[in-house]
């Protein structure tokens, strides 16, 4: 509609100067024969066109009779056909098979997708460019097959997770390589702002992901052998815009989103008086199995909470003496406040509608010569919970410029800077805001004393601190500045033959300030302390690769070679203070005392690579990569590794045989086998060292700090895999089918060794992994007419991950390294999951007694339940695998509705089997022992007791009896869900109305982020992360956004 | 021409960018705050640093720095805490299982610790061996001292007494630095003693007889050499040990009016071996043991009031024992709100103002490891096991006229218990009630009714003695998976 209104327009404001003849014609499908509405007819190298009526009928006027005329629809390919001085020109044209000769950006080039011999996805800025995410790996969730992208806290500003295809490593990274414009870059993490809080500050959030035009994941090895020692975990390439040809297009969007609450519940407290009641049997239990008498237990249960809440305003009271006696919950009314029959509301204090907005511009265009991309973008995004807020505002220039008819330059040149703040996100009675909500801010604490009105300044009972007040008397951020800059020289030489050299500088510069005044109770012991960090991240990559293609009749070959050196260095310098004299004043100049710190690390790589491909009648192809890599991060005897791979494809249905029949467009199957491999992480783990960080009253010291083993080399993964790619009814549906299997062998253990020795464990390359599943994407447009498209798609990832092989056989213990708070234990046992969960086994509860028990899994028993050995006393049972964070499948599934212009389209991730371990409902549904704390809803609801024998949670008890520090399956719960993760509805307002006001082009949408979970996990949210653990991060929330998009 | 010059002039250039250096001398890159440690030590001022290092490593929280301090007193009976879920509360409870709260920090500690001692001395033993010509011994001495110590303290908490049991398990000894496959047993109690002795004995002579603020001289050496031998009942060779301090001159007891100032300051006459804790360096900020024992919120919202003095405690302090000094209040309240219980003690904040010991900060406070006021009650102890009461008298009277109420000990008078009660007072806080308590085979009784808070512990009962299985620590589950056969020797009970 819009194209045949502008072609409209065009042909009337076309001045007519050649009028010479008129010619009629008919657009056809050459598929069926059906007539093309719309299809658009333009007389090549000039403004003149029509667009073809509903029968597909068209007429031109005054046409120069030696002209050519283009004919274009979408969904076809476009043609060209001389006049030749006829007056009736009919056309067919062929159905685009779009999706197989789709180019797409590949290691060290670009490949068809139809002929590439790899594993890759792609993903487009369509598909993630209305989502309020700062960073693009958040909309990544859900769109690749064998992707797995997990946000852990829902803080502004924090990083993501991604795993491709399971997990290969036990030491060593796990993360994708990501490389940007065909740079490797530095991902994840940065700064130091974790030694000082427990928080992290996403590099990625750096890049604006509007500038992005595409993404491809490459998940095998012959997609990405060719990255060598760093690949073995998958390679994430963006590519950046580039302008086209044609008019400068001026693009402005804003969108405003707004996050008032929650996606899911989290950890519900119980009520007031039902945490009140609670609190008042622990102590009566506890004084009751103690001996002593009922009237006993109810005097000394009152005592402890009156000595608790007499100074925040409240009496308690019973009326009889038992265990299950309500309190009475009174006022005092000696002080300037009256709390009676009310309490404070600590999740409206802590907690916010949060904003995000976002504003860009951009200006694209080109010539024949040049192209342009530039945009300038400020984004702005605040947590829900107060201090954290991040913003970025972020500028790209994209040129290229070609001089003669050889050479081109590129210059790819990027700034950000970004901002971020923010507080505790683990288990941290102090600083963690939403745990003190959940689990220790009494709703009886009041921020102000009600006697006086003054501020609340001690530390609660519960150990959580008045953040109301506290909050003004501290302060962080962490500032990145990011610049990077690339060149890219390319020449041809020949047809055949081209070069292409690429230099890159990224520098990255985190600032970290972390501030706590006198009056704060984390510098009130030092007078106040401040620290400043710079970290400063360089990266010099510099590649240059030599490609020869060339069609020998039906044959065509392609080769490439390349050499490639990266170094990188990392300049950390600190400087801190305490003592401070003066409040306003937050800078280490004013501290009397000084203390300062400044070293560097780094490491660098040389590689050669190669690639050589074949390809025989669009049927049969095959290529083969050879990678060698020397890394610094090893020693001499094995720096030096190989990596390499192999693949082939036959695309069936171009042979003959698959000509008679209509059914099957597309039908190609591939194969492909290789090795690549990943790096330790430690720069120096090869190095047995002293470390001199032990400074004894004001002079050096130094200490041994490792147990290294010099010969530490690469892990390796050798993958294979096998695929199978359709296209049905004229690639209506399309889909693939893809197999894989992944042997990482030589994986680098942290062999635990006796403390005797000193140290408490080696780095050593012993372990496998093996890896292996099925992937399945299948899409396609169910409804397909002029005015109407329903398309849908779904991938699903089947995937299994075991532990193969250990050092000695031996298990090993591990931690869930995330949060800081050990919140889960693991082991690696050979033949099960690589995150399998390791603890007791809970039995449930005694319906007699309201007792937790145990399976013992040994001889010890206290009576048996279906023939297993139960236990009341944890400690009588073993530990053992109680679950499997791996999920038997995750996937996602997306459907696009258009119509005149308005579009809706749903995103659902979903995750099915597995389990999940909350660290956090340890603590919000504990037993007894921590007296302190506000128990959740769940647990009070489902608490036995003598009335609710059926009760599933166990007897509240005064004495300690599920200690809460261990791990058991009584906090593993199903992790499966599905979620709609976005819900897209636009409408792209006509041509004809925009263009009355300037404009070419203008779309207004509404993005709305987590409005529905399923799950059978309810008390928290079931999205969580890449260990399978939830802890006491910041939990995601709905977000509702707006936004609007023109193009001048 | 003229665009092909441009563009050759282009390619020259990125060729040049290209090939910025060798291949070898780019993939070596060397850490910039670290060293190989073949080369750590190759002269004196490098084993002056490691030394440093050693020094600073022994302030761990996990050892001499906190716990070991506290495991002593909350163990011992003179401790006690006001309510449940605060850090270290597990030293009360003697909550101690194979799998949680092993306190195995001082068994991961105590051995990085010792790693470090003998990579000095068999660096040091090379060096010499190579014919160096600096001086070594000081250093050498030293890490012979501390080698000792560190077993010795590992030995108290995991083995049984020596005077108990001394065939029984104690700890691996280790006098080498040992590959990281190794899986070393426990020795016997007696054979960690034997080598603790000869340790100590083949430091004395290379130690220098000077005051060596902050590190291990001869004295200390001496000192800690009758610490071990009163716990094997060589009482002639504590003795001897002890006074070859005490007549030595180098230090000096406080008088009774200086004593609670002592607590201000460094390096007081009486240490004789003291840790220095600085900012920025050791301090442990509000984790501190001054933190852990003070009043509940002085000086910063994050102090919780960990430990306290139990009623026993209060009970043998007199009313005018200049040692009140360094006590005040904790949070315990009677009715009226006001406190009632001078159980908080400042001996680890300089003073009940917080003054510190001269370092600007409350919490960097030094450790006193052995001071003279210790060596007199061993020499007491020594000289009256070896029947010479008037002079255990006199070395008692020196330390227990600290309080002036106390009537002269008098050779009728001075005994083990008498002794041992001067202990209590002297060295409260000090860690080394527990193991005494254990040595000479004394009844435990618990505080469990303070402020009537319930922390009756529900792993031990409210009285023991040393035959209580959890007397012993257990050896850590992570031991027992890098180690398997040490399972066999795990202590009793656990």
């Amino acid at each position: 509609m819009k194209k045949f209104m502008l072609i409209v327009l065009t042909v009337l404001l076309c001045n007519i100067a050649f009028a010479q003849t008129k010619v009629t014609g008919k657009v056809t499908s050459s598929a069926d024969g059906s007539p093309i509405p719309f299809a658009s007819v333009v007389v090549k190298g000039t403004m003149m066109g029509v667009a073809t009526l509903e029968n597909g009928n068209y007429t031109l006027d005054n046409v120069p009779a030696n002209a050519t005329l283009i004919f274009s629809s979408i969904g076809f390919v476009d043609q060209e056909i001389a006049i030749g001085g006829r007056a009736v020109v009919n056309c067919a044209l062929a159905p685009d098979s779009e999706a197989l000769d789709e180019v797409m950006i590949v290691a060290y080039g670009t490949a068809k997708k139809g002929t590439y011999t790899g594993a890759a996805s792609v993903v487009k800025q369509d598909a993630i460019k209305d989502m309020p995410s700062v960073s693009f790996e958040q909309a990544l969730g859900g769109k690749v097959a064998g992707m797995q992208v997990t946000t852990t806290s829902g803080q502004a500003g924090s990083s993501s997770a991604i795993r491709i295809r399971g997990i290969g490593s036990m030491n060593a990274s796990n993360e994708p390589l990501y490389v940007i414009d065909g740079v490797p870059v530095i991902s994840g993490d940065s700064g130091q702002m974790g030694d000082y809080l427990y928080t992290t500050n996403n590099v990625m959030a750096s890049l604006n992901p509007s500038d992005i035009a595409s993404i491809t994941v490459l998940k095998d090895a012959a997609a990405s052998a060719l990255y060598g020692s760093r690949a073995a975990n998958g390679v994430i390439l963006v590519n950046t815009k580039r302008g086209i040809e044609g008019k400068p297009t001026v693009s402005f969007k804003a969108s405003v989103g707004i996050t008032p609450s929650w996606a899911t519940d989290n950890y519900e407290t119980a009520s007031v008086q039902e945490n009140v009641n609670m609190l008042y049997m622990v102590f009566h239990d506890y004084r009751t199995s103690n001996g002593r008498t009922e009237a006993d237990a109810n005097a000394y249960a009152l005592r402890q909470l009156n000595s608790k809440w007499n100074q925040f305003g409240y009496d308690f009271t019973t009326n009889g003496t038992g265990l299950y006696d309500n309190v009475n919950i009174k006022g005092r009314t000696d002080g300037v406040e009256n709390h009676d029959g009310i309490y404070f509301n600590w999740d409206d204090a802590y907690f916010r509608t949060a904003v995000y907005q976002t504003y860009d511009v951009s200006v694209s265009g080109g010539t024949d010569k040049t192209n342009y991309y530039t945009s300038l973008s400020y984004t702005k995004d605040q947590g829900r919970v107060y201090v954290n807020e991040f913003d970025r505002i972020s500028g790209r220039v994209n040129v290229s410029q070609k001089v003669g008819k050889a050479i081109e330059f590129t210059t790819n040149v990027a700034v950000s800077s970004t901002d971020k703040s923010g507080y505790n996100d683990t288990r941290s009675t102090t600083g963690n805001y939403f745990m003190q909500t959940r689990n220790l801010l009494w709703p009886v604490y009041w921020p102000t004393d009600y006697k006086t009105g003054d501020p609340w300044t001690a530390r609660y009972a519960s150990l959580a601190q008045n953040m109301l007040y506290y909050n003004d008397y501290w302060d962080n951020s962490s500032k990145t500045l990011k610049l990077s800059v690339s060149e890219t020289l390319g020449i041809k030489f020949t047809d055949w033959l081209n070069l292409r050299s690429i230099f890159s500088y990224d520098d990255t510069r985190v600032r970290d300030h972390v501030y706590y005044s006198a009056e704060h109770f984390n510098g009130s012991s030092v007078n106040g302390s401040v620290t400043e960090m710079s970290t400063n991240d360089t990266k010099l990559v510099s590649s240059t690769t030599l490609n020869f293609n060339k069609e020998f009749g039906k044959s065509n070959v392609s080769a490439l070679v390349g050499f490639e050196a990266e170094r990188n260095n990392t300049d950390f310098m600190r400087a801190s203070g305490e003592d401070l004299p003066v409040s306003a004043l937050q800078t280490v100049a004013t501290a009397g005392t000084l203390d300062a710190n400044a070293y560097y690390w780094g490491n660098s790589m040389v590689s050669i690579l190669s690639r050589a491909e074949y390809n025989y009648d669009n049927k049969y192809y095959a290529s083969a990569s050879y990678r060698r890599d020397g890394s610094s991060r090893l020693g001499d005897t094995s720096r030096w590794g190989n990596f390499w791979s192999v693949a082939g494809s036959w695309r069936i249905s171009n042979e003959e045989f698959m000509k008679s029949q209509d059914v099957i467009s597309n039908l190609r199957l591939r194969a492909s086998y290789g090795v690549n491999g990943t790096l330790p992480s430690s720069n120096y783990g090869w190095r047995s060292l002293a470390g001199y960080s032990y400074k004894y009253m004001e002079s050096p010291g130094g200490a041994l700090i490792n147990a290294a083993d010099s010969n530490l080399s690469w892990e390796t993964s050798y993958t294979s895999n096998v695929a199978l790619e359709f296209g049905l009814f004229d690639n209506r549906l399309t889909g693939t089918v893809e197999y894989f299997n992944r042997d990482s062998k030589d994986l680098l253990q942290d062999v635990p060794i006796s403390y005797i020795t000193g140290f408490s464990s080696t780095l050593q390359n012993v372990g496998e992994i093996n890896n292996h599943g099925v992937e399945i994407e299948i899409g396609g447009d169910i409804i397909k007419t002029s005015k109407f498209r329903w398309s849908a798609s779904v991938n699903a990832s089947f995937l299994k991950s075991t532990v193969t092989k250990l050092y000695d056989g031996q298990d090993i213990i591990w931690t869930d390294p995330t949060g800081g708070d050990a919140r889960a234990y693991y082991i690696y046992r050979e033949g099960e999951s690589t995150l399998a969960f390791w603890g007791r086994e809970w039995a449930g509860v005694d319906s007699k007694n309201g007792a937790n028990i145990w399976y013992s899994n040994n001889d010890n028993a206290d009576y048996t339940i279906d023939g297993r050995n139960v236990v009341y006393d944890f400690n009588d049972a073993d530990e053992t695998i109680i679950g499997n964070a791996n999920p038997i499948a995750f996937g996602g599934i997306n459907t696009d509705v258009e119509w005149n212009g308005i579009s809706l389209g749903l995103n659902f991730n979903y995750k099915i089997g597995g389990d999940l371990m909350d660290g956090a409902s340890r603590d919000v549904a504990d037993d007894g022992y921590y007296w302190n704390r506000i128990r959740s809803a769940y647990y009070y609801n489902n608490m036995w007791t003598e009335t609710n024998t059926s009760g599933t949670q166990p007897k509240i008890r005064g004495t300690d009896l599920e200690d809460s520090i261990e791990r058991s399956s009584r906090h593993l719960w199903n992790a499966s869900y599905l979620r709609l993760k976005t819900i897209t509805l636009a409408y792209k307002i006509p041509t004809n109305v925009v263009k009355k006001v300037g404009l070419s082009g203008a779309r207004v949408y509404f993005n709305g982020g987590n409005l529905l979970t399923f799950s059978k996990y309810k008390i928290a949210d079931p999205e969580v992360n890449e260990y399978g653990t939830r802890g006491w991060e910041t939990p995601i929330g709905k977000t509702y956004t707006f936004g609007i998009e023109l193009n001048f | 021409m003229n665009i092909n010059m441009k563009k050759i002039n282009i390619i020259l250039a990125f060729v040049c960018i290209l090939a910025f250096t060798s291949c070898s001398e780019f993939l070596n890159v060397e850490p910039s705050n670290q060293a190989d440690s073949s080369t750590s030590i190759q002269s004196a001022a490098d084993a002056e640093v490691m030394i440093n290092g050693l020094m600073r490593k022994l302030t761990s929280s996990s050892y001499l720095g906190r716990d070991f301090l506290l495991y002593g007193d909350a163990k011992g009976g003179d401790l006690t805490i006001f309510t449940a879920g605060f850090g270290g509360n597990d030293l009360y409870y003697f909550s101690h299982s194979q799998t949680s709260n092993a306190r195995s920090g001082f068994w991961s500690v105590g051995y990085n610790c010792l790693l470090q001692a003998n990579n000095i001395i068999a660096n040091i033993n090379a060096l010499k061996a190579a014919g160096t010509t600096e001086d070594l011994d000081d250093f050498l001495g030293q890490a012979l001292t501390v080698r000792a110590m560190i077993h010795f303290d590992l030995v108290r908490l995991y083995g049984k007494p020596y005077n108990m049991e001394k065939g029984s398990y104690g700890v691996p000894v280790v006098t080498a630095p040992v590959d990281a496959k190794a899986r070393l047993l426990r020795n016997t109690v007696e054979e960690v003693y034997t080598q603790v002795v000869a340790d100590l004995q083949a430091a004395a002579p290379l130690l220098p007889n000077g005051v060596n603020d902050g590190y291990i001289n001869y004295y200390a050496n001496q000192a800690l050499l009758s610490r071990v031998y009163l716990y094997m009942e060589n009482y002639s060779g504590a003795l001897a040990a002890a006074q070859n301090v005490i007549n030595s001159g180098k230090y000096s007891l406080y008088t009774p009016s200086k004593w609670v100032a002592s607590w201000a300051s460094q390096f007081g006459s009486e240490s004789i071996f003291e840790l220095g804790v600085y900012v920025n360096e050791a301090d442990l900020g509000t984790s501190s043991p001054g933190c852990y024992l003070r009043r509940k919120g002085h000086g910063s919202s994050s102090i919780n009031g960990n430990f306290m003095a139990s009623q026993y405690w209060l009970k043998i302090m007199g009313a005018n024992d200049v040692r009140w000094g360094v006590m005040d209040w904790d949070q315990a309240t009677d009715d009226a709100g006001n406190y009632n219980h001078k159980g908080a003690c400042y001996k680890y904040s300089g003073s009940i103002n917080l003054a510190g010991d001269g370092k600007g900060s409350s919490t960097a406070v030094n450790i006193k490891v052995i001071r003279l006021s210790e060596v007199y009650l061993i020499a007491a102890e020594a000289a009256l096991q070896t029947g010479n009461k008037a002079q255990a008298a006199t070395y008692l009277n020196a330390i227990s006229q600290r309080d002036p109420d106390v009537a002269a000990y008098t050779s009728s008078t001075v005994s083990v218990d008498a002794i041992l009660l001067e202990r209590r007072k002297e060295l409260f806080c000090e860690g080394q009630l527990f193991h005494d308590m254990c040595r000479l085979n004394k009844t435990i009784t618990f505080d469990d009714d303070y402020f009537g808070n319930g922390t009756t512990s529900p792993y031990r009962e409210l009285t023991i003695d040393r035959t209580f299985y959890r007397c012993r620590l257990p050896i850590c589950q992570d031991e027992i998976n890098a180690n398997p056969d040490i399972a066999a020797q795990q202590n009793p009970g656990y």
